[in-house]
């Protein structure tokens, strides 16, 4: 509703936002001056500055990008930032908003790049409570309700009572400025590849939430030795406690030493082992101590409400189309992770360039070949009662909160010497990820010119997990993005990383969390 | 494009040459345009932080001023002054600004604690001394210095290497036990104090210190060996390996002998090991419930202290041992030696020093409380409640 253009001017009128502590109440003296006037010209402000917002953002860039003034005199379209002027229809390059405030006395624009306010009389962009409001809204939800029904709807759910901030100022304890979640973990013997997994939940920030606001209470749990209760404390220890030196994960250790996990028991060893299979086991585990207790099966459409599920699951739907009689079957599975294959990709891509090094690929390279591509497929059609030849394609149907991708760098070599190999090709993976040409509606419909819904299928790197070295002795490290700064974790040492350490990792583990929600 | 585009974009950084073809020019000047770009994104970004970070010090700084004037004893009310300053106005309660805060405020104040931000790292890059007559919020700026980690710390090499045999651990620890109560405390004054040791971790099984380097290791024979699951697993390695070793290696001793003498032993020795441990299990497994919890303050926690005394032991018992011939006369001497091994627990943490003396201590008169014949009946009632609720709980919503 909100985002059709044109909406007839409500009769609502539009509130500024309620002063807080510690913060003043507009952005400068002159937009206070605006919304002080009298109520039309704040609802007239208002109501201007959401359809600009739409205007940027739910429609095709050139829209913002085309300057021209009101007169219609020129029209020009720029690469670099106009400005839309928040008291008139006029679109604006940056030299010519001087003269159109002197003319009109129009002294608020948009930037057409970003949706911030300048102020022509401060000469500086200004950042109003009201108008940052609307803004982080929509670019976040893609409405400025934020009301749209995602999985995260039940962690978002508001109670009138515990939202109430007395409330929550006089039961809760304010943690230690300088508890800020960033500490190394210690290498308990060939544990850096439980490391790498836990420093990545525990800057994940649905799960941080999640323990943050008691969603597992150690001190109610009775399970002996729960991994949830481990994580809980583990957590407490992380973003509440002053202490900056390394964790020591005993309790996480024995929870994982004492579980009966028959599918891991082989990873109840001292020895090195995979970090991709300790996340699946914590995955589950965590969801049996925080779910509806049910083991996940494997390929059928397992649907909890559990955070484990809230945060990594998702579901692929597989198309398989007959050759013989195109009859189409559709299955649905949930996933953990999406698995990409890397050695198929390396040799098509070594014999195209006919060298021996191994060339880079990209993860939107795999992603194609994965959930793009079709394959052929030998199956038995319920039409023809046959066994046929069929084309079998797979895609997303849903998106999880937090995408946890897999590089297959270790593959298991058929042949005369049959031992598991490790893959070194370098993959590149973007900072920004654009799920949608890997849904289902991509693929169904015409989405090029949805920028909502690519909006909402954009994803942000969030941890990456490198293994170093070879396949049976290695190390395992990781980065972890803590708002817009990355941290390098290598067991118990923390340091700073920048992004372009952590863009040439050769990575084994990808973690991105959608947009709208971080 | 835009309208000074003829020869370069909007940055000026990338120029074509005079006699580039149009084409040329036209590509240089859009490259020009991204590269303006990215530096306009940037900037905007951190304009943000830092206007928003200064324009809130202001507000923070008068309304500070505001409820010192108006002497309300209430933290949360508005107190009904006008007060102004350079940055901002202070009138009904609500914050004004004055002017460009990047302009009139220079310093940045913590939203949370009012306390001045160090802008400078201490040490490494970029470092700046602090001014030592100001108490600065406790979140500072990240040390980026090679060998060092974010806040200025850095490790002794680590003990006795991956080679050493456990003698050497316990060689090592034990002197540092003797010579003074907290293990390591020695040797820790000789060194400044951002150089950090490893620590030690207690076994949740055994108790034991064990240095955290050792600690899987440990608990893979602690706790990995004297599993059920596990000794069954190794009898059953034992007589899959025996008879495919003794076809190889020409072992002598029969597959049936190898399997069949060490059960006994094991059986009727360990039960009674075994529970002495998990009651210092149950002890430690309290402890960790942090007392600074983030929402929520535990009104009921002497509830749940009782819950967890009463429902753990026996819980656990079953899980572990499971259907144990020997786990229901067990039980009574389970409660007697209860006592002794729950004091003895606090002792052993409160050598370490940690968070989790106080709340051990909080356990301990509990249990007296309880009535000794009272427990074993509600101990029973409870593992059938557990047992169902382990697998069945959590009502799906």
């Amino acid at each position: 509703m909100a985002a059709r253009p044109g909406t007839p001017a409500s009769p609502k009128n539009f509130k500024i936002q309620p002063p807080q502590p510690g913060q003043p109440l507009y952005g400068c003296e002159h937009v206070q001056r605006l919304f002080n006037q009298d109520q039309a010209t704040t609802n007239t402000s208002i109501q201007h500055y959401k359809a600009i917002l739409r205007n940027i953002l739910d429609y095709s860039p050139i829209n913002a990008q085309t300057a021209k003034a009101a007169e219609g005199v020129t029209v020009t379209a720029s690469l670099t930032s106009t400005y839309l002027c928040l008291q008139c229809p006029s679109t604006l390059t940056e030299d010519d908003c001087v003269k159109h405030g002197n003319k009109k006395s129009h002294r608020f624009y948009v930037d057409s790049r970003s949706g911030a306010l300048y102020c022509q009389m401060c000469d500086d962009i200004v950042w109003d409570p009201t108008f940052e409001d609307l803004r982080l809204t929509k670019m976040g939800t893609g409405s400025f309700t934020a009301s749209r029904k995602r999985k995260q709807d039940d962690l978002l759910a508001v109670d009138p009572v515990k939202d109430n901030p007395q409330y929550i100022s006089t039961n809760t304890t304010v943690a230690s400025c300088k508890a800020s979640g960033l500490r190394g973990i210690y290498n308990a013997g060939a544990t850096c590849y439980q490391n790498v997994v836990l420093q990545s939940f525990l800057h994940n920030p649905v799960l941080r939430n999640f323990y943050l606001s008691d969603g597992h209470q150690s001190s109610n749990c009775e399970v002996p030795y729960c991994l949830s209760c481990a994580m809980d404390d583990m957590f407490q220890d992380f973003y509440a406690v002053e202490n900056t030196n390394g964790y020591t994960a005993a309790n996480i250790l024995s929870g994982f030493w004492i579980s009966e996990k028959k599918a891991f028991e082989n990873l109840v060893t001292t020895k090195e082992q995979d970090a991709h299979e300790f996340f699946q086991f914590l995955a589950e585990e965590l969801h049996e101590r925080n779910g509806d207790g049910k083991k996940p099966e494997t390929g059928s459409e397992h649907s909890c409400n559990c955070i484990i599920h809230q945060t990594f699951y998702g579901k692929l739907q597989s198309t398989t189309t007959c050759q013989n009689c195109s009859g189409v079957t559709n299955q649905v599975q949930s996933f953990l992770d999406l698995s990409l294959p890397l050695e198929n990709l390396t040799q098509k891509k070594g014999k195209k360039n006919g060298n021996a090094k191994t060339p880079a690929m990209t993860l939107q390279e795999c992603l194609d070949e994965e959930y793009i591509k079709s394959d052929k497929c030998e199956y038995r059609c319920h039409n023809c009662n046959s066994m046929q030849q069929a084309r079998r394609q797979t895609a997303i149907k849903c998106l999880p909160n937090v995408l946890s991708i897999q590089l297959k760098r270790f593959e298991f070599k058929q042949g005369r010497n049959e031992r598991a190999a490790k893959i070194e090709t370098p993959v590149h993976f973007p900072l920004q990820l654009n799920m949608l040409p890997y849904t289902e509606r991509a693929r169904t419909g015409d989405t090029k010119e949805n920028f909502e819904l690519a909006r909402a299928c954009t994803y942000d790197l969030l941890s990456v997990v490198v293994h170093v070295g070879e396949i049976d002795t290695g190390h395992y490290v990781s980065y972890c993005r803590v708002g817009d700064q990355w941290f390098a974790f290598n067991d118990h040492k923390v340091e700073l990383a920048s992004k372009s350490d952590v863009l040439s990792a050769k990575a084994y583990l990808l973690f991105y969390i959608v947009r709208s929600l971080a | 494009m835009s309208s000074d585009a003829d020869r370069t974009g909007k940055a000026g950084v990338i120029v074509a040459p005079d006699d580039a073809s149009p084409i040329d020019k036209l590509a240089h000047s859009v490259l020009d345009d991204l590269l303006y770009n990215i530096v306009h994104d940037l900037l905007i970004k951190v304009h943000r932080d830092e206007k928003t970070a200064r324009a809130n010090t202001a507000a923070i700084k008068i309304e500070k001023m505001a409820s010192e004037a108006s002497e309300t004893s209430t933290p949360d009310s508005r107190p009904d002054v006008r007060i102004e300053t350079d940055s901002a106005i202070y009138e009904d309660g609500k914050v004004l600004l004055k002017g460009n805060p990047l302009k009139t405020t220079k310093d940045v104040l913590c939203p949370r604690c009012h306390l001045p931000r160090l802008l400078h790292p201490t040490d490494g890059k970029g470092a700046k001394k602090p001014d030592p007559g100001i108490i600065y919020c406790k979140k500072h700026p990240y040390i980026e210095k090679p060998g060092f980690d974010i806040y200025g710390q850095t490790w002794v090499a680590p003990g006795p290497g991956r080679g050493k045999k456990k003698k050497d651990m316990e060689k090592k620890l034990d002197p540092n036990d003797a010579s003074s109560p907290a293990p390591g405390e020695g040797t820790a004054k000789d060194r400044p104090p951002n150089v950090l040791s490893f620590p030690s971790a207690t076994c949740s099984k055994c108790k034991r210190c064990i240095l955290v380097t050792r600690l899987n290791n440990h608990m893979g024979s602690c706790i990995g060996n004297s599993g059920r699951n596990a000794s069954r697993a190794a009898a059953q390695k034992i007589s899959n390996g025996g008879s495919n070793g003794g076809s190889q290696n020409n072992d002598n001793t029969p597959p049936g002998s190898q399997k069949g003498t060490p059960l006994p032993a094991s059986r009727a020795a360990s039960p009674r090991k075994r529970d002495g441990d998990e009651f210092d299990e149950d002890a430690d497994e309290s402890d960790p419930t942090n007392p600074k919890k983030k929402k929520l303050k535990p009104t009921t926690l002497t509830k749940k202290v009782i819950l967890k005394t009463k429902g753990n032991p026996a819980n656990k018992k079953d899980k572990v041992k499971g259907n144990s011939m020997l786990s229901v006369e067990q039980r009574a001497d389970d409660d007697d030696s209860k006592d002794s091994t729950v004091q003895v627990a606090p002792k052993k943490s409160a050598s370490k020093g940690g968070p989790s003396p106080t709340k051990k201590q909080k356990l301990v008169p509990v249990k007296p409380q309880l009535p000794f014949s009272a427990p074993k009946k509600v101990k029973r009632d409870h593992d059938v409640e557990s047992e169902s609720s382990g697998t069945l709980s959590s009502p799906p919503q």
